[in-house]
C-alpha cells in the first residue's frame, strides 16, 4: 500500500449547534482534514443506534456524533436522552471488541467553530491510529464505482 | 429446595384460585405427557391444576404468557426473576396489577443448566400475593462472570466472532426473553432494511449486538435467552455486560420497583459520560 490511509468517518451533527460550529469553522476559514462526511440531524435524540452500527457496517472506519452541551438542547432534554443511550452504546460495542478510538461522542456549541475543527483533527489521528476498520468478520470492505459492497461470508 | 412439598403447595393454590372462580387461568408447569419434561401448562380446569409441578427443569419464562393473556384475570407460579419480569411489566404499564395474581417461590436455589443463576442476586419474590416453598436462610454467593472483562479487546472480538458464526438466525433468543415483544422486530423490517436476513457473521453480529442493546436497562439476566439457544451460543453475554453497565453507572435495576421509570424512559442532569470527548 504505496497510499496512505485515509479514513472515513461519518458524522452525525445536531442541526442547532455542532452543524452551525462545523459551518463556523468553514466561514472562519479554518482548516480541518476532509475525512468527515456529515451528517445533519434534528438533535441528538433523534439519533438511532441502527444508524451509527449501519455506518460501521457500511464501511465507515470511525464516527463521531455531537450535539448541543447538556442544558442547552433545543428541545429541552433531547440531547439528556441521546447521553444515556450513546454511553450503553459505545460501552457494548467495546465490550464486542470494537476500538474505543472509532466511536466519538461529544458536545459542542455552536459558537465553538475552532473546537469543532480540533475535534475532527483529533478524531481523524486517532482513527488512523487504530488503522481501517474491516467489519465484525475481518474481512474488510470492497469499494466499487463510489459504492461500499460488503462481501457475504 | 423441597420440590415435593412446593410443588404440593401449588397445586393447593392453583386448584383454590380456579375452584373459587377468583381468576380464569392459572398459568404453570406440568409433566409432558410421554418425556416426563417440566413443560408449561396454562388452564383453567380445576381439575387440571392439579397435575402441577415445581423441579428445577422449569427454566422457562412464564411471565412471556402473560402478554397474550393481559385481559384476563391470571395467575402465574412464578420464580423470584419472573416476579422481576412481571414488575417490569407492570412498569411498562403492559399489566394491570389487580388483573395478575402471583404465587411466588421462595428461596430460589436456580434452575439446571443455567449460568445466569450463579450471578443472580434476588432469591425471593419481589411481589408475590401468595408465596410457596420457605425463605433462604443463609446468604447465596452471587459472582458476576468477569472473565470476558479480563480478555483483551481483540481477544473478545475472536470470541464473539466465533460464537457468533455458528448462529443460525433461528430467533429462539427473541421468542424465550420476555422483554422482547416489538410488533415488528427490527430483524424483520424491510424499510429500512437494519440488518440483512442472510447467515454473515456481520449480519448475526449486528443482529444480537442491536438486540442487546434493545435489552438495556430491560434485561434481567435471568438467562432464558442462553438456555434456549440451540447451538448453545453465549448469547447472554452481551445483554449482560449492559445489565452491569446500567447498575453500576445509573444505579438502575429492572424489575425492582413498578413505579420506577425506565432506563431510557429518564435522564438526570448529571449522567456519566465516561469515554466521551471533553
Amino acid at each position: 500500500m504505496a497510499k496512505t490511509f485515509e479514513p472515513k468517518i461519518i458524522a452525525f451533527l445536531c442541526n442547532w449547534c455542532t452543524y452551525a460550529a462545523a459551518d463556523l469553522a468553514g466561514s472562519s476559514r479554518i482548516q480541518y482534514p476532509h475525512n468527515v462526511r456529515v451528517v445533519r440531524v434534528p438533535c441528538s435524540g433523534r439519533i438511532d443506534p441502527f444508524l451509527l452500527i449501519k455506518a460501521l457496517n457500511s464501511g465507515a472506519d470511525g464516527i463521531l456524533v455531537s450535539g448541543c452541551h447538556p442544558g442547552d438542547c433545543h428541545y429541552l432534554n433531547g440531547n439528556y436522552y441521546a447521553r444515556r443511550r450513546l454511553v450503553m452504546f459505545q460501552e457494548l460495542l467495546i465490550f464486542a471488541g470494537v476500538e474505543e478510538e472509532r466511536l466519538n461522542f461529544t458536545w459542542c456549541s455552536a459558537a465553538e467553530g475552532k473546537r469543532f475543527a480540533e475535534i475532527v483533527e483529533d478524531v481523524v489521528e486517532q482513527v488512523k491510529k487504530v488503522g481501517p476498520w474491516k467489519g465484525f468478520d475481518g474481512r474488510g470492505f470492497q469499494e466499487k464505482g463510489g459504492m461500499v459492497l460488503h462481501e457475504l461470508s | 429446595m423441597n420440590y415435593h412439598k412446593i410443588s404440593q403447595e401449588i397445586k393447593d393454590i392453583a386448584f383454590r384460585l380456579l375452584a373459587d372462580k377468583e381468576v380464569e387461568l392459572v398459568l404453570g408447569f406440568g409433566k409432558e405427557k410421554f418425556s416426563g419434561q417440566s413443560t408449561p401448562l396454562i388452564t383453567s380446569s380445576p381439575e387440571k391444576a392439579r397435575e402441577m409441578i415445581f423441579d428445577e427443569n422449569c427454566a422457562m419464562m412464564l411471565a412471556n404468557y402473560l402478554r397474550e393473556h393481559a385481559g384476563k384475570k391470571v395467575a402465574i407460579i412464578a420464580k423470584p426473576c419472573e416476579t422481576r419480569a412481571i414488575v417490569a411489566y407492570l412498569a411498562e404499564d403492559l399489566l394491570v396489577r389487580d388483573r395478575v395474581t402471583i404465587i411466588g417461590i421462595q428461596g430460589c436455589t436456580g434452575v439446571k443448566d443455567n449460568t445466569a443463576c450463579q450471578e443472580c442476586t434476588v432469591r425471593e419474590p419481589v411481589l408475590a400475593d401468595y408465596t410457596v416453598g420457605e425463605p433462604l436462610t443463609d446468604e447465596v454467593e452471587a459472582q458476576d462472570d468477569l472473565s470476558l472483562e479480563e480478555m483483551s479487546p481483540q481477544e473478545r472480538l475472536e470470541y464473539f466472532r466465533e460464537e457468533f458464526s455458528r448462529c443460525i438466525r433461528c430467533y429462539a433468543c427473541r421468542e424465550a426473553c420476555y422483554a422482547c415483544y416489538c410488533p415488528v422486530c427490527f430483524t424483520d423490517s424491510n424499510r429500512p432494511r437494519w440488518v440483512e436476513e442472510t447467515l454473515g457473521i456481520n449480519e448475526n453480529f449486528t443482529f444480537h449486538l442491536m438486540r442487546s442493546l434493545h435489552m438495556a436497562g430491560r434485561c434481567i439476566n435471568c438467562g432464558a435467552c442462553e438456555v434456549a439457544c440451540p447451538e448453545g451460543i453465549d448469547v447472554r453475554a452481551l445483554a449482560a455486560k449492559l445489565y452491569r453497565v446500567s447498575r453500576d453507572l445509573y444505579s438502575f435495576e429492572p424489575g425492582m420497583d413498578p413505579e420506577e421509570k425506565t432506563l431510557f424512559a429518564t435522564y438526570d442532569s448529571e449522567d456519566p459520560q465516561p469515554r466521551f470527548i471533553d
